[in-house]
């Protein structure tokens, strides 16, 4: 590929313009690409990043405010913070991804098939996700990671898991409404099996709104994740997740050593920041009817 | 329609969701597989002893029996004895509520009176930049981590500027607490004119009052914001505008519109927000169910986590029932039959 040819720069000009009109369209949601983007390479290539080894702690060092050889200062251990911090990306994403990749794996299906099939099993699934939902999520993930076994899969699995009734009841609801369209009874008259008709018919007419939620259900499981971490559960200190850090750091609050919890709380902020402005941003372009004329 | 019979029916349709809520709390504890008995019976138990404290906690019986026997006593008010302090987690927990709700009431209180008319507000001149300001704003509100937020406030107001008292309960410790009135020590600290109590008790509200109403109120100027402007797109007050009136006035019909789907949407938002709430206990030692509940789900404490949670559920069942009463007193349009 020598990337020079015209029709290559054709594309890329293509691709510029529709980066430019989509950031026109939505500044926030490219803030937020952005912000996302950095801690992805922060978390790919943490190992450039870090200036020291996240778990190996100085003796000698521990306390210590930010200087030139600890930006971030050192913590309890004598860890350096700035390291750690940086090594903290890995768990934001490790753990986000994969949870909402179980949730709309769970979410997506279960909706196609409440939602196509209707009756008993579409009562009792609305029931139950009823119940769960008078549940505070923090709540409800915290009690059954603690239920269920503490280790970092487990967390993943909880989140996902908890997290796929919000998927299953956006598809639900847009199968509802196409349940009975044309497109969909004329795929039934030519005798395509069920199977066929949910996941090549109705799938792609009713999964938008449930992927224009990733980015914010992906926020959430950050911000979830990080709290469980926060409490001790699932995820222990000292390993070098944020809300673990957080943790270790606020006995130390009070008594003015800030540079521990403070940082990994600003990392954590910004990914979750930028991951809701992305899915803001994403769902003002893809839902008109939440564009305000101006 | 009668509407004591309207209260009375929707009363009735809160049974089959209250029965989930108990399968579901039931089914917690069962889901992990996890054994009491090992944590009873201690390292030197007997065979014996293993299997007289299964009959005992009735672990012997078949999972359907199990239920059947916890949903009675749920229903006459048992929740069990904890696991490690092997008190009756009820007196616990009734214990505790009025200190969690003192929490809550402020802090959905002032949350939803910041949201409400920032997200009015922002709705009447969308895209302005007071509309943008408060959407990053809103947004910022949703990303921040509570427990964070309350220790940057005990940082900053505690450690540096000495204006508030650590984050220990509430009230200090060198003051004793008014008399029980309402179970808010501010208020009956008031009613009862002991300035000093009052004074310590408002300091040690304030930081974690704050923190729950900066988080409540983030999403609050969100919705309210959707709301407003789904209703500003609506023929009735289009035709309003048409008409002439007033700005003033156009804007009071907006708000009275919207009123219904804004009681609704904060109705909802408490069952996360007492999620939330929990963790600002943790932080500022506040002493009340979301600590004793945090704490009971990390020792592993589960007959107090399934009371613990069952409480929270019931809670919002009951916050979902009273938001549909008032709307049914508020608003004419709803059919009470």
């Amino acid at each position: 590929m020598t990337g020079r040819s015209p029709s290559n720069l054709w594309t890329m000009a293509r691709l510029g313009n529709r980066i430019r009109g989509i950031s026109r369209l939505s500044p926030t949601a490219t803030a937020g690409v952005i912000i996302i983007l950095l801690f992805g390479v922060l978390a790919l290539f943490s190992d450039m990043f870090m200036p020291h080894d996240p778990v190996s702690s100085f003796t000698d060092r521990i306390l210590q405010p930010p200087s030139a050889q600890h930006w971030f200062g050192t913590d309890g251990n004598g860890m350096d913070v700035f390291s750690r911090v940086i090594y903290g990306a890995k768990f934001g994403f490790g753990i986000a991804i994969p949870a909402v990749i179980i949730a709309v794996l769970i979410g997506v299906p279960v909706g196609l098939i409440a939602g196509y099939r209707g009756g008993l099993l579409d009562e009792v699934l609305m029931r139950i996700f009823d119940g769960l939902r008078v549940f505070p999520s923090i709540i409800l993930a915290l009690a059954v990671v603690a239920a269920t076994g503490q280790s970092l899969l487990n967390v993943v699995l909880v989140l996902g898991f908890l997290d796929s009734p919000v998927f299953a009841r956006l598809v639900r609801s847009e199968v509802l409404a196409l349940r009975s369209s044309i497109f969909v009874e004329s795929a039934i008259a030519a005798g395509n099996p069920t199977w066929r008709i949910l996941f090549l018919h109705l799938l792609p007419n009713s999964i938008q709104g449930a992927m224009a939620q990733t980015a914010v259900r992906a926020a959430w499981a950050v911000r979830i994740s990080a709290t469980l971490a926060f409490l001790g559960v699932g995820i222990q200190a000292p390993t070098p997740e944020w809300g673990a850090m957080i943790r270790q750091g606020a006995e130390f609050m009070v008594s003015g050593q800030w540079w521990v919890a403070i940082f990994p709380g600003i990392a954590l902020i910004l990914l979750v920041f930028g991951l809701n402005l992305f899915g803001d941003g994403i769902q003002d372009i893809l839902d008109p009817r939440r564009r305000v004329s101006k | 329609m009668n509407f004591s019979h309207f209260i009375f029916r929707r009363t009735l349709m809160v049974i089959p969701l209250l029965v989930g809520v108990v399968f579901l709390t039931f089914m917690l504890v069962r889901v992990g597989g996890l054994d009491p008995v090992g944590l009873l019976a201690g390292p030197t138990a007997t065979a014996e002893e293993f299997k007289m404290i299964r009959e005992e906690l009735g672990l012997d019986q078949p999972l359907w029996k199990q239920f059947v026997i916890y949903a009675q006593n749920v229903i006459r008010g048992d929740l069990g004895e904890s696991w490690l302090s092997n008190r009756p987690v009820l007196d616990d927990i009734m214990a505790r509520s009025l200190i969690s709700l003192e929490l809550l009431f402020w802090g959905i209180g002032i949350g939803t009176l910041i949201g409400v008319p920032m997200g009015l507000r922002a709705a009447f001149r969308p895209n302005g930049r007071f509309d943008q300001t408060t959407r990053i704003l809103s947004l910022l509100g949703f990303s921040i981590p509570t427990y964070w937020l309350g220790l940057v406030m005990l940082f900053v107001f505690f450690y540096l500027l000495r204006w508030a008292p650590p984050g220990m309960g509430r009230i200090s410790l060198m003051i004793s607490p008014p008399d029980f009135i309402t179970g808010s020590y501010l208020i009956d600290s008031l009613l009862t004119a002991d300035w000093r109590a009052a004074h310590s008790a408002l300091a040690h509200l304030i930081l974690p009052v704050i923190c729950l109403a900066i988080v409540s109120a983030a999403p609050i100027i969100k919705q309210t914001r959707a709301i407003a402007l789904e209703v500003i797109a609506s023929d009735s007050v289009r035709y309003a505008r048409a008409c002439g009136l007033q700005t003033r006035t156009v804007r009071s019909i907006v708000f009275k519109n919207s009123a219904t789907p804004i009681i609704t949407f904060v109705g909802t938002e408490i069952t996360g927000l007492v999620g939330t709430m929990s963790l600002i206990e943790y932080v500022f030692a506040w002493g009340g169910l979301g600590q004793y509940g945090l704490n009971a789900i990390v020792r592993g404490d589960f007959t107090a986590v399934q009371g613990y949670v069952l409480t929270l559920a019931l809670f919002s069942v009951l916050v979902f029932l009273v938001v549909d009463i008032i709307i049914a007193i508020i608003e004419p349009r709803v059919d009470l039959s």
